[in-house]
């Protein structure tokens, strides 16, 4: 999905810069018995940089905590490395984050996560309550940053559609577009939205597949299936693809790069998603992970990593000092939130039927 | 006697010891994923430990068997074969007569070609993958080459290049072999191609040029040397590296993620979606892997009998 996707996303360098933060956190370790340090996680290449380069220094400068950050090279196989490492007694890190899916499934697992307590977060009333994942046991997960994937397309090759139906036209787009092949795809709440007035169809097996079978109707058009989002530039800078779906403002970069790429809202929206910061189970350092919370939810933080990472805030955009420019190239309208409960429930069944419609099986 | 008993202890328990560290290194992993084959999916969660045919099951008929029944994964499974298969004969095929020719050449002749040949095994498959996707793509490849020199043009004024979108290799506005299984196959057979040139060439070079000569006297075109005198020779050999290379590129990953059709995908691409995908199902990644793995043995001892019969036999 997207979401796992998120976390492939910008991971140039991915390997090397595991085997850095690897080496980094062994040498670190022997500092100050008393001194105040917290393990975080984040997605490694140009968003760890990123962190490490704007964010960590500020807050270890307001809270006196040393920041150790650890690379993950995405949301879902981290959980699963998240796993087997907590089940083996050690702590990867103590905050980390996670695709909205990746926190439910976190949670079900029963292994991997411990309740945020939102007393330890005084800022925690900033974020939209959309970005706040909640059950009757407790916080799972507070809001890191959202974004938005939207509709590009390469306005030297078609027309800019204003509508996502375009897409299905098999005459202008046969093989020419790219999108996201993971379970969630935010294609089966477009398409729900587009065709089926909203994500309501997507509650029973027989509506999933009607969804399903509407997007074969466009798979003739597909050409990439990415899994990572350097795929899906790539492409497009290849012109392999000539549009699809990216993120907003990976698209802007691409732009902004002399690629004529044109990143749309359409008529029927854009979806938007988010990152969470998460608790390992057994982290010790759980106050100062809920200091580094509660730092992120401050909308200088929110426009600092917009500006610095090219993320949405969680927080009201107003309370932020972002200027239009800086925040129409991060966000848009019209947007909707994707459905994570419906899509989790059904998840063998949406994954088999996903890929019959890819295989045309 | 008595004297070399201990000796011959310690040997002994060095062997077992050896054996022992073979086994733990060798064999765990694949049980570990024999045992986990077994497991359970939980839906919207990870899996457990289990022991049921589900994901064996489903890998046959689908998981929403008996309501739907589908063959998706048995799809994967003949592509992963197909792609092999082809790739591996054509790295044969193609590099039979290139090995021929070297090892009539100088020594020293010899020894450059090898030597760069094992050099070449140091590019990865990504650095591999990468200057094909170069090659072959739109903008920077052949296509805008095409498009340059005005056969684009030509192609869409003659008709010709609906010809080609019925065979997969134009999109409306030009030719495109990405994602097309001509960019796969060759691809994976450049991949493979030295170890084929590295495989054949000990048993081509042991063919004493003695006998090519004879031949000739007796009036044999350089051809029918090379059909009747050294094919012959070299069956086995020959027989033997398209089975490695065919194994070899079951697994292929990079190649098949960039080049192939979604349509025309692989269960390696499917077992890595499987286990470190969204889903989180390691079972059914791993019964993948399990079935790929018979399969392979089977291909392997169906083409040991049907190729070298002897070899069967013995």
């Amino acid at each position: 999905m997207s979401h796992a996707k998120s976390l492939n996303r910008r991971r140039f360098l991915k390997t090397t810069a595991m085997g850095i933060a690897a080496g980094s956190g062994l040498l670190a370790t022997p500092a100050l018995a008393k001194a105040r340090s917290v393990k975080i996680g984040s997605y490694g290449g140009f968003f760890e940089d990123s962190f490490k380069a704007s964010i960590f220094p500020e807050f270890e400068a307001a809270a006196g905590i040393k920041v150790q950050s650890v690379t993950q090279p995405d949301s879902s196989g981290w959980l699963l490395t998240m796993h087997q490492a907590i089940q083996a007694g050690s702590i990867p890190t103590d905050l980390s984050l996670h695709v909205p899916m990746s926190v439910i499934k976190g949670d079900r697992m029963g292994t991997v996560f411990e309740n945020l307590d939102p007393q330890k977060i005084p800022n925690l009333g900033n974020v939209y309550s959309g970005f706040i994942q909640e059950t009757d046991e407790g916080l799972k997960g507070a809001g890191a940053f959202s974004y938005y994937s939207s509709l590009v397309i390469n306005t030297d090759e078609v027309d800019a559609p204003q509508s996502w139906a375009e897409l299905w036209n098999v005459d202008l787009f046969e093989a020419s577009l790219g999108f996201p092949s993971e379970l969630a795809s935010p294609l089966l709440d477009i398409t729900a939205v587009v065709f089926f007035e909203g994500p309501e169809i997507l509650k029973t097996r027989e509506g999933i597949q009607t969804v399903v079978d509407k997007i074969g109707e466009m798979n003739p058009n597909i050409a990439l299936w990415y899994s990572s989002t350097s795929q899906m530039e790539q492409s497009l800078k290849n012109n392999d693809v000539i549009g699809g779906m990216l993120y907003h403002d990976v698209a802007g970069l691409l732009a902004a790069d002399g690629l004529p790429l044109a990143s749309i809202f359409p008529k029927e929206g854009n979806p938007v998603d988010f990152n969470s910061w998460t608790l390992s189970r057994g982290s010790e350092n759980v106050d100062e992970a809920h200091e580094f919370i509660s730092f992120c939810c401050q909308s200088e933080v929110q426009a600092l990593l917009s500006r610095s990472i090219g993320v949405a805030p969680v927080v009201d955009v107003a309370s932020t000092d972002l200027t239009e420019d800086e925040i129409s190239a991060v966000a848009g309208t019209p947007s909707f939130p994707m459905s994570y409960d419906i899509l989790l429930s059904e998840e063998t069944f949406i994954d088999e039927a996903f890929k019959r419609m890819r295989a045309n099986i | 006697m008595g004297r070399a008993e201990p000796a011959a202890f310690v040997t002994r328990l060095g062997r077992s010891a050896f054996v022992a560290v073979i086994l733990i290194l060798c064999v765990t992993p694949f049980l570990l994923v024999f045992a986990i084959s077994f497991g359970e999916k939980i839906e919207g969660a990870a899996w457990a430990w289990g022991f049921e045919f589900t994901n064996y099951k489903r890998f046959f008929v689908g998981a929403d068997y008996p309501n739907t029944t589908s063959l998706l994964y048995l799809k994967f499974l003949w592509f992963s074969l197909y792609y092999a298969m082809f790739a591996s004969i054509l790295a044969v095929a193609t590099s039979f007569p290139f090995v021929w020719l070297m090892t009539r050449q100088s020594r020293r002749a010899q020894t450059c070609w090898l030597v760069f040949f094992l050099a070449s095994l140091t590019l990865s498959e990504v650095f591999v993958v990468m200057g094909w996707d170069i090659l072959l793509s739109n903008r920077s490849g052949l296509p805008a080459l095409f498009k340059e020199i005005g056969i684009t043009t030509w192609l869409k004024e003659s008709g010709w290049l609906d010809v080609l979108r019925t065979w997969g290799i134009a999109s409306p506005r030009n030719v495109r072999f990405k994602p097309t299984e001509f960019a796969t196959i060759l691809t994976m057979s450049y991949l493979v191609w030295p170890y084929a040139v590295i495989l054949l060439y000990p048993p081509l070079s042991k063919i004493n040029n003695e006998l090519i000569e004879a031949a000739r006297t007796m009036g044999a075109g350089p051809v029918t040397v090379v059909r009747t005198i050294v094919l012959p020779m070299v069956r086995k050999p020959l027989v033997g590296t398209t089975l490695l290379l065919f194994v070899f590129l079951l697994g292929t990953y990079v190649t098949i993620a960039v080049f192939a059709a979604p349509d025309k995908s692989t269960l390696s691409i499917s077992v890595y979606e499987a286990v470190r995908g969204a889903t989180l199902n390691a079972p059914f990644g791993s019964a993948q892997a399990i079935i790929l793995l018979i399969t392979a043995a089977i291909i392997l001892v169906l083409g040991r009998i049907a190729f070298l019969p002897d070899e069967g036999r013995r």
